[in-house]
């Protein structure tokens, strides 16, 4: 109760304008015509018309292919491999093109296992630890899903929090072919029964490496979030 | 002083006849062209893509109330707050109050309209808060101290030279190159110090979920991901009709409004965000507000031609297709929002009788309603306005009176037939002293650019009365 009263206090404006919404609501709109087509048509229509949802996407038939299509698209990079030692492997030689400086990985048991294998000498920062450093040379996270209509990956702040994905200048998915769903509406309609955004006050569909147009609509990569995007994707679950 | 609609003029004349303007905004443009049509191939049925994004918009929109409430209890539920402004001066003060509460000195600022539209920047300057716009555009313009000349791409305006003079000015003056990957990084590093200093970040929301609860920002750059990342406080400013039903309603709105904004599939960072940082969480605020701006949207609901004006996702696909935008560019408008929507909408938000000469400023191609993800029906809008104008009796004396006399003449056939006459004697007078286009001239709007059309030996009425069904009858 004091909570409500408080809000009032804060909000004198709130009553006003949504009462401002209510009335301005009642005023009658027209009902808009379905399809126009029906206007041509100088026959009475003796059929019930048929109504169908049309199709606005292509459906996606084969999403491994598909992701690996848009990632190249998205200017991400994304190596398919077939079990963890490689997934290790293939973590290790990123690691050691970059330069060195510590490195935040989102703390979850998978991760620990691969960092063991790939860097176990690297300076690490635990995402149970706190936000990575500004200085941060790398950041290795989960994702939670990864979309093959538009080479995406979606990712929350189960993985590592928010700054995980945007502060140092590569981040690194590591994520299995399990994890591919066709398409964002499948994506979407999956975060929204699971009540992702009430276990998460933050979630992020990523579709490649930070980029602007700003200047002569000329793309440069690496705005103010990382250059590169890894995905090392696994086979299996 | 000179009104808005002299400025526009004025200023239009000068941006029009200004060619490396023009030769700058067609490269942008073209380029822009070619992304967009490109972008809409990735969508199997645009049409169907568009009807889809209309009817998610119109449903929001005909319950905004109800959606705005299921917003709001989810954000409040997870300990964020929602303050409803009914003006710019309201939420400028609340976010003002807020910062000075909370002992904020610097403030990141990714891109948001609203911001600009209630005037929030200068706003918090005045408190002694510096405010960083962190945009690579909105940073550019912040710089040159000008508005943003168009809501997707601020800078457009410039070329790679001035921006590299102007950084060389204002930043770095040991800066040599030009190129625009250089240039990125060198407002990167100085943005990247404000990020990590700041303790306030402001965003906008492209998209505000009713049934998750949640706020949608769309950027490429990953600044609106770090404003509302690092800084202690997560402000969100935003209309109150960005509200959409469902969080699956993104599945089209988001690649529909990248491909409308820029031609890519979907935006680089399609973020959601429904509260503070939750307890066991890496980082994030341990604040978050959203500010539900009004500022007269509320009183378009009631308009029911032109409720659907707040459909608008703000693409910026009408202002790039527009052939006056085209011409006159973004500044001369003088307004926030640009090209067609700004002229269809600056006259509700700042007042119908200054703005109204903004709905003149259109050829009624109608090329803005043919490319509208929402199907906003934007020439027809444009047509209501001068109407309603017209109703309101904001139009000029001299324009009424020319209208009185006009429809005066129409119903006294023998009045019409001496005016015609002569004013055909008169402009015969002086097109044969060679005035034509002159001070002198009635017509002159028209004959200072052109040459006169050929004046008719005899009236309308006159030849149909001769042999009229044959020659001027249809054959």
């Amino acid at each position: 109760m004091a909570q409500a009263n408080e809000a009032r206090i804060e909000n004198p404006s709130r009553d006003r304008i949504l009462e401002q919404i209510r009335a301005g609501l009642r005023t009658a709109i027209p009902e808009p015509v379905a399809m126009d087509s029906s206007r041509i048509i100088s026959e009475p229509v003796v059929f019930e018309p048929v109504i169908f949802e049309p199709v606005v996407f292509e459906p996606v038939v084969n999403p491994l292919e598909r992701f690996q299509q848009e990632c190249v698209a998205n200017l991400m990079e994304c190596t398919l491999t077939a079990d963890s030692a490689a997934s290790a492997r293939q973590l290790s030689q990123i690691l050691q093109s970059l330069p060195g400086g510590e490195i935040f990985v989102q703390d979850d048991p998978s991760l620990r296992q691969l960092i063991e294998l790939a860097a176990p000498a690297r300076a690490m920062r635990w995402s149970s630890q706190g936000a990575p450093a500004e200085a941060s040379q790398a950041t290795v996270t989960l994702a939670e899903t990864l979309i093959a209509q538009t080479g995406s990956i979606l990712v929350t702040a189960s993985c590592g929090g928010r700054g995980a994905s945007v502060i140092a200048p590569c981040h690194i998915v590591y994520a299995t072919t399990a994890q591919l769903v066709p398409d964002l509406a499948t994506a979407l309609g999956r975060a929204s029964r699971d009540g992702t955004l009430d276990r998460n006050s933050f979630a992020c569909v990523i579709s490649g490496s930070s980029r602007t147009a700003d200047i002569e609509k000329i793309l440069v990569q690496g705005a103010h979030g990382p250059r590169r995007l890894v995905v090392i994707l696994q086979n299996g679950s | 002083m000179s009104t808005a609609a002299q400025r526009f003029l004025q200023d239009a004349a000068v941006k029009s006849a200004d060619l490396m303007h023009r030769e700058l905004i067609r490269h942008n443009l073209d380029s822009y062209d070619a992304a967009h049509l490109k972008g809409r191939t990735r969508i199997k049925d645009w049409e169907a893509a568009r009807q889809k994004c209309q009817e998610i918009k119109r449903e929001a929109i005909n319950h905004l109330d109800r959606y705005l409430l299921q917003f709001e209890e989810k954000v409040v539920a997870r300990g964020g707050h929602v303050f409803w402004a009914a003006n710019s001066e309201e939420a400028c003060t609340y976010v003002k109050n807020l910062a000075t509460q909370r002992g904020v000195r610097t403030v990141v600022k990714s891109k948001s309209m609203v911001t600009e539209e209630i005037h929030l920047t200068p706003a918090l300057e005045k408190t002694g808060t510096r405010v960083w716009e962190t945009d690579l555009g909105e940073f550019i313009v912040q710089l040159r101290d000008e508005a943003p000349y168009h809501i997707v791409t601020p800078a457009m305006h410039l070329n790679r030279g001035q921006i590299a003079e102007l950084f060389r000015e204002k930043l770095d003056s040991t800066i040599e190159s030009d190129d625009p990957t250089d240039l990125m990084a060198v407002a990167r590093r100085k943005l990247r110090e404000a990020f990590f200093a700041a303790e306030m970040g402001i965003s906008g929301a492209n998209f505000l979920v009713a049934d998750a609860g949640a706020v949608a920002i769309s950027t490429n750059e990953g600044n609106g991901r770090l404003c509302t990342s690092v800084p202690r406080i997560h402000v969100v400013v935003t209309g109150i009709e960005k509200i959409i039903p469902r969080l699956e309603d993104l599945a089209v709105l988001w690649p529909v409004l990248a491909t409308s904004g820029t031609g890519q599939g979907i935006t680089t960072y399609s973020t959601l965000i429904g509260g503070p940082r939750r307890a066991g969480e890496a980082d994030g605020p341990e604040e978050f507000h959203v500010v539900l701006v009004d500022n007269g949207r509320s009183r378009l609901l009631a308009d029911a031609e032109q409720r659907e004006v707040l459909h608008c996702i703000r693409c910026g696909a009408c202002l790039n297709i527009c052939p006056v935008y085209r011409h006159v560019g973004g500044h001369a408008y003088g307004t926030t929002y640009q090209g067609p929507i700004g002229s269809v909408l600056t006259p509700h938000l700042n007042g119908i009788t200054e703005f109204q000469h903004l709905s003149y400023a259109s050829s009624l191609c109608g090329a803005c309603t043919s490319v509208c993800p929402v199907k906003i029906d934007l020439h027809h809008h444009l047509l209501q306005n001068r109407r309603n104008a017209t109703e309101a009796g904001a139009t000029k004396s001299s324009e009424r009176i020319m209208f009185r006399t006009w429809r005066y003449a129409m119903m006294h056939p023998r009045i019409y037939a001496l005016g015609g006459w002569s004013v055909r004697k008169a402009l015969r007078v002086v097109y044969g002293l060679g005035l034509a286009g002159s001070i002198l001239d009635p017509m002159r709007v028209w004959n200072r650019y052109r040459s006169p059309v050929p004046l008719p030996t005899e009236s309308f009425r006159a030849l149909w009365k001769k042999d009229g069904r044959k020659n001027l009858g249809p054959s």
